[in-house]
């Protein structure tokens, strides 16, 4: 329990047992995602456009916003009941929370995704099972960056007065480089290409993970201090 | 007591000095260099006719810009490290800075693009990273300006100091790629501007980076000294509601 | 001499922009100047009594 794994493990699991409980952050992250892939429907005509082309952005975008739901709620939860306060003050390591909330959000955003990709298909007409290992491999990498930034700053606005305003306006422009980069890898598997042809953007997007899981560890003491 | 804070104000320097007045005479004296390399000595451009005279103003824009977003990261690397409010201020003074540089880019992008390519605006690698920068030092000045004075708010605009600045050779790389698949402006493209450089306007371009950098230092101690200022406001404001 | 227009706006611009950010700071200088003597004269007076 008081290994480090240990923490972080008691932190996820606290999580989960809350959103057993109440349900409202999946439910909500899902049918917002659902929105989201259903307005972009109604904006393009389908009929005109290569549905694997424009496909692979609107599940992005549906994953990053639904995504921004969670991370907004993620620590303005524990600021309400002073559940943050409680957090800080058992004898547990920064970057343990950190990973925790990371982790149980990443659990949550993955579980949305594969609650999304079936809606996708049948929406969008695309054959999402004959290349789904590779697919799958994408989700994770994309999503597991937008979790370690999207945390990162998640846990820093949920100070501010304006922190549902705060954190897309920071998120969103920082997450350029997996926005471009998962969408590329998303249309090179599902118009049936092989990843290994694009690995510059594996590389960058796994570079970006790296990067901001390196920084959040750094610079969490910062932030979850006082 | 009072001799002491008045070695304090020496120190913190909320009064113009010496080193103030060479500074604004320096970049005078630059700038008058700049204008009179930009306007009178370099010949007009073959090619591209009058408006390449831009070039001389947007790329030491973009290069002051990208030299203050630098320096944020720099200090803000320096902030956390040492807590010192110093730092702080750089940081948000160069912040600002750069993003009115950043802005002058954006401005004068487009000016010169539409008589060049024949549109205000394409999805080239160099405009869309400075167009992102922008929007991420927005969010940077946004931050400070929605988060109450203290040493918090030093903390979390550290924090976004770094990590924005980490994103930038990672944007630089995905929209590199990413805009390979449009088409390149056909017309002139900015690589062709390096590439048949004359001498008199190489000799041009590093007089105006040379002006436009120390504008960017002359601005830097006047903003740095507005922050300092206030510090020295609140601090007697303090110390007279604790005398009294 | 085509397209001086696009010059003269970008001139505009760029001198525009600068000046009027120094415009600012210097006018906040001002005013935090005038409060910061302020302020230092009340703290005189009153250690001075």
């Amino acid at each position: 329990m008081n290994s480090f794994f240990g923490q972080v493990r008691a932190i996820v699991w606290k999580d989960f047992l809350t959103e057993f409980k109440t349900r409202e952050l999946f439910s909500s992250m899902f049918v917002f995602a659902v929105l989201v892939i259903l307005i972009f429907i109604f904006s393009v005509d389908l009929s005109l456009v290569n549905s694997e082309e424009v496909g692979p952005g609107v599940l992005w975008v549906a994953v990053i916003f639904a995504g921004t739901l969670g991370l907004n709620r993620s620590f303005t939860l524990e600021k309400e009941n002073s559940g943050l306060q409680g957090l800080l003050l058992a004898p547990i390591d920064r970057a343990a929370i950190y990973f925790g909330k990371m982790l149980s959000n990443l659990i949550f955003f993955l579980v949305m995704e594969a609650f999304i990709l079936p809606v996708f298909m049948v929406f969008f007409n695309i054959d999402l099972l004959s290349n789904l290992g590779p697919l799958l491999l994408v989700l994770l990498i994309g999503t597991l960056g937008f979790s370690a930034l999207g945390t990162l700053l998640s846990s820093l606005s949920s100070n501010l007065k304006t922190r549902e305003i705060m954190l897309p306006l920071l998120l969103y422009p920082l997450m350029v480089p997996i926005a471009i980069g998962a969408v590329r890898l998303t249309e090179q598997v599902l118009t049936g290409g092989a990843l290994g042809d694009m690995m510059n953007w594996v590389g960058l997007i796994l570079c970006f993970d790296v990067i901001y899981l390196a920084v959040s560890i750094m610079t969490i003491d910062h932030i979850l201090e006082d | 007591m009072s001799a002491e804070h008045e070695l304090e104000e020496e120190e913190t320097g909320t009064r113009p000095g010496e080193g103030g007045q060479v500074l604004f005479w320096l970049t005078a004296v630059g700038f008058v260099g700049a204008l009179a390399a930009i306007f009178v000595f370099v010949p007009t451009e073959v090619t591209e006719g009058i408006v390449q005279r831009i070039m001389y103003f947007h790329v030491p824009c973009a290069w002051v810009a990208f030299f203050a977003f630098f320096i944020v990261f720099f200090c803000s690397v320096l902030f956390l490290w040492r807590r010192e409010r110093e730092w702080d201020i750089y940081a948000h003074a160069s912040a600002e800075i750069g993003m009115l540089f950043c802005s002058l880019v954006l401005i004068t992008g487009p000016i010169w693009a539409k008589p060049i390519w024949g549109v205000w605006w394409t999805w080239d690698p160099r405009l869309t990273l400075t167009l992102v920068l922008w929007l991420i030092y927005a969010a940077y000045l946004m931050l400070r300006l929605q988060t109450a004075e203290g040493s918090a708010r030093a903390k979390y605009c550290a924090v976004v100091g770094i990590v924005g600045a980490l994103d930038i050779p990672l944007i630089h790389f995905s929209v590199l790629w990413w805009g390979s698949q449009h088409p390149a402006p056909k017309i002139i493209t900015s690589e062709g501007l390096g590439s048949g450089i004359d001498t008199s306007m190489g000799i041009t371009l590093l007089v105006a980076l040379g002006a436009f950098t120390l504008v960017y230092f002359l601005l830097m101690s006047l903003r740095v000294n507005i922050e300092k200022m206030k510090d020295e406001i609140d601090r007697l404001k303090k110390q007279r509601l604790y005398s009294n | 001499m085509k397209n001086l227009g696009f010059l003269f706006a970008a001139n505009l611009a760029i001198w525009g922009g600068i000046v009027f950010y120094i415009f600012t700071l210097m006018k906040r200088n001002r005013a935090l100047r005038r409060d910061l003597d302020l302020i230092q004269e009340t703290v005189k007076k009153e250690s001075g009594k």
